[in-house]
């Protein structure tokens, strides 16, 4: 085999995103001050691959020898996973600033980051979700800790690790297991033989430990514990595109290997799935009620929107998967934005990041206050916002594959998921804020972010069919 | 030739081995070490399966969970190092979030 | 029992004792080099399982390079000089609970699977692996790449001193 034009332009994207953070690395050595030139660069970077991405997403295909995914499903992730790395450089740089770490370092490992997410999502092989995977595990571990002096930072770092690779070690294990019964790594080859007849009964182990290690990145319950802790001491836009992205990749990759390839893995898979939904349904809803600290109220609820969209996994037929795939788009837009303003009200040292510290902001900031309240409003799932119909769609395709309890328990955890989003909204514009507060300037660049955020989270809303139409021919 | 079927139970004893390190340990480089048990396990199944199915994806694989084992290795211990400059201990149980 | 049996029970022994110690070992200097022997034991059975260059690599990398580092972790954040190495265990019975029903389970299914075998191959690897490098996987050999890229950034930046202080660059 030889690599041939088509073959570059197949990884087009992902190769101008690792190409940049390349570069980006190299002028923040050589140059001094440069996190904002950095900045700018990844965010052209961004920009190309994104351009890229949507160029060859027409084209759907192999490249390399079947490796990886060209086109289509990989365009489609990358672009989601480009949005989410873009949103976030846009917000980082004030709060990191604003904390006193505005290093060059922060965006090469969200450079790195993305390019790794980008790889999972297009993985046409075990090997490439592997690699994919850790590229991005190990620069999130980093980027967690990025705070050094902070303890709670590298706790985070620490927990995320040694978490992540125990996870780790049972998603290589279910992938050498398969290989061993399969005799092949290649997705496209796992899912002939399994076609062609009934594979041993410890093909099943290793795709158990296998689900067990792709449930643990998305953060579903019951491999859940490190999402708290994580969300909660890593520095705010890093918790954004680690929900968002890492999340959208592990999707993108759990799609590949478990519809794509094993057809949706039959009846034992599916309620397996069901019951890791529902249990992350309830408990991410129930234990979010109790938090003070906004952070971590959104990490539960994260875990709560991971069985969201586990609910459309399980339902495993078409409406479920476009229906996860509309989700993601809907979720990264709503959640960046979200962790966007809390990056913005957010002060040195961990400060303001309770309910009480939004008493009266609606009133004190229009602007802050309306786009906050779009994305809880979207979050609880408020039609017409698209965060409405992402639940719509999963819950459907429930009642579609005869599992209306799962629908149902979704929608009452919905249901409890309206308190706490809108408790927020109450503290903002029903709260007496304190006197004097400190009137927050927002800046330029974090204000785009939220904007596009905002205009995303409404306009997919009004406009469902346009990621539809999108995603429609994947499954 | 051995059994294929030793090879797989010896590697499962070695992977049953690191995840009780993980479980059982509160040192975070014993954890640590538990982990590389259990990747060392991961290998010793896919050459196991990659000598009987007569296939070298198997040791293709390998070289890629080693080059993975290295990187975790050097990001691990310099999250351990940089914890250990802020609290002087390397302890799960005293590092207050880290309640498993 | 001929030769090569012996040799596979003499390495199956030396990687299950050696890792008994790893884990349950209360000195963790002892840990980190019953590890030694975990790694040499499995290299061992590479051997024995005719992917000698990865014996090579196992023993390169593991020993050479993941256990060194191990041993810098113990040595920078123990103070060996007092008696501090030693680690404490907890959660006896969950382990208990554990070892059994794993081992269980996946050594009952590997009994009861049939196996499709191959005849093995035999004589050096190096070459085809050489050559399935720069063929068949390219694309992840150039990935494993930035991965280790991505490590050496990742661990210099998190385990350096804070710039402005003593020892910053």
């Amino acid at each position: 085999m030889s690599v041939t034009g088509s073959d570059l332009l197949g990884i087009l994207a992902v190769g101008i995103v690792s190409v940049t953070a390349l570069i980006a690395m190299l002028a923040g050595v050589f140059l001094k001050n440069s996190a904002r030139l950095v900045m700018w660069l990844g965010l052209a970077g961004m920009a190309g691959a994104f351009a890229a991405a949507w160029g060859t997403y027409p084209s759907a295909g192999t490249a390399f020898g079947g490796m990886i995914l060209a086109g289509g499903y990989a365009s489609f992730f990358g672009m989601l996973i480009l949005c989410a790395g873009i949103l976030t450089f846009l917000l980082a740089s004030d709060y990191l600033r604003k904390e006193g770490v505005e290093y060059p370092e922060f965006y090469v490992m969200v450079l790195f980051a993305v390019s790794g997410m980008m790889l999972m999502s297009a993985a046409a092989d075990l090997i490439i979700v592997f690699l994919g995977l850790e590229i991005m595990s190990v620069s999130l571990y980093v980027l967690a800790g990025f705070m050094r002096r902070r303890e709670k930072s590298i706790e985070a770092s620490l927990k995320y690790f040694l978490l992540g690779a125990f996870a780790t070690g049972f998603l290589l294990y279910g992938i050498a297991l398969i290989y061993g019964t399969m005799g092949t790594t290649d997705l496209a080859g796992i899912a002939l033989r399994f076609a062609s007849a009934p594979p041993p009964s410890l093909f099943w182990v290793g795709a158990g430990l296998l689900l067990g290690g792709f449930a643990f990145k998305v953060g579903a319950v019951p491999f859940h514990m490190w999402v708290p802790d994580v969300y909660e001491g890593s520095p705010t836009p890093v918790s954004g595109i680690m929900s968002t992205g890492g999340k959208a990749a592990a999707f993108a990759a759990f799609l590949l290997v478990f519809v794509k390839s094993l057809g949706g893995g039959g009846a034992k898979v599916q309620t397996l799935l069901a019951i890791f939904a529902a249990l992350s349904m309830v408990t991410g809803a129930v234990i979010a009620i109790a938090q003070k600290n906004l952070k971590r109220m959104l990490a539960y609820s994260s875990i709560a929107h991971a069985g969201y969209m586990l609910t459309g996994l399980a339902a495993a037929n078409q409406l479920g998967e476009s229906g996860v795939l509309y989700y993601l788009v809907a979720y990264t837009f709503m959640n960046i934005g979200t962790f966007g303003v809390i990056s913005l009200i957010e002060q040195a040292e961990e400060k303001r990041l309770e309910f009480s510290d939004y008493a009266g902001l609606g009133l004190r900031q229009p602007f802050l206050g309306i786009v906050m309240s779009i994305f809880l409003f979207s979050l609880a799932g408020i039609p017409p916002l698209a965060g409405f119909f992402g639940k719509y769609y999963v819950f459907a395709a429930a009642v579609d594959a005869h599992m209306t309890w799962l629908a149902i328990v979704g929608v009452l955890a919905s249901v409890v998921s309206v308190y706490y989003y809108l408790r927020v909204v109450v503290f903002m514009y029903f709260h007496e804020g304190p006197e004097g507060a400190e009137v927050i300037s927002v800046p330029l660049l974090g204000s785009v972010a939220l904007l596009l955020s905002a205009a995303g989270v409404v306009g997919i809303g009004v406009f469902p069919s346009s990621i539809l139409s999108l995603t429609g021919w994947f499954f | 030739m051995i059994p294929l079927d030793y090879y797989l139970i010896l590697s499962a004893l070695l992977f049953t081995f690191g995840v009780i390190g993980v479980v059982i340990r509160r040192n975070v480089i014993i954890v640590f070490m538990s982990i590389e048990l259990m990747l060392n396990s991961v290998n010793l199944t896919l050459v196991g399966y990659s000598a009987y199915l007569g296939d070298p994806t198997g040791q293709m694989l390998v070289f890629f969970v080693i080059a993975v084992a290295a990187a975790e290795a050097a990001v691990g211990l310099g999250i351990v190092i940089a914890l250990f400059r802020l609290r002087r201990t390397v302890n799960v149980d005293e590092i207050n979030i880290l309640k498993w | 029992m001929d030769f090569v049996d012996i040799i596979f029970v003499v390495f199956a022994l030396i990687v299950v004792v050696s890792a008994f110690i790893v884990v349950f070992s209360r000195s963790i200097i002892r840990s980190a080099f019953s590890l030694l022997f975990t790694f040499f034991g499995v290299a061992g059975l590479y051997v024995l399982l005719n992917a000698d260059f990865l014996a090579v690599t196992q023993v390169l990398i593991y020993v050479g390079g993941i256990l060194i580092l191990i041993l810098f972790g113990v040595m920078l954040t123990t103070n060996v000089v007092s008696v501090e190495i030693k680690t404490g265990t907890l959660q006896t019975v969950p382990a208990a609970v554990i070892v059994a029903v794993l081992s269980g389970t996946i050594a009952g299914i590997f009994w009861f699977t049939e196996w499709h075998t191959a005849p093995a191959r035999e004589g050096p690897t190096t070459k085809a692996l050489g050559t399935l490098f720069m063929t068949d996987y390219l694309l992840p050999f150039e990935i494993a790449s930035i991965l280790l890229l991505v490590a050496l950034i990742g661990a210099a930046m998190i385990a350096r001193h804070e710039r402005g202080t003593e020892g910053g660059r």
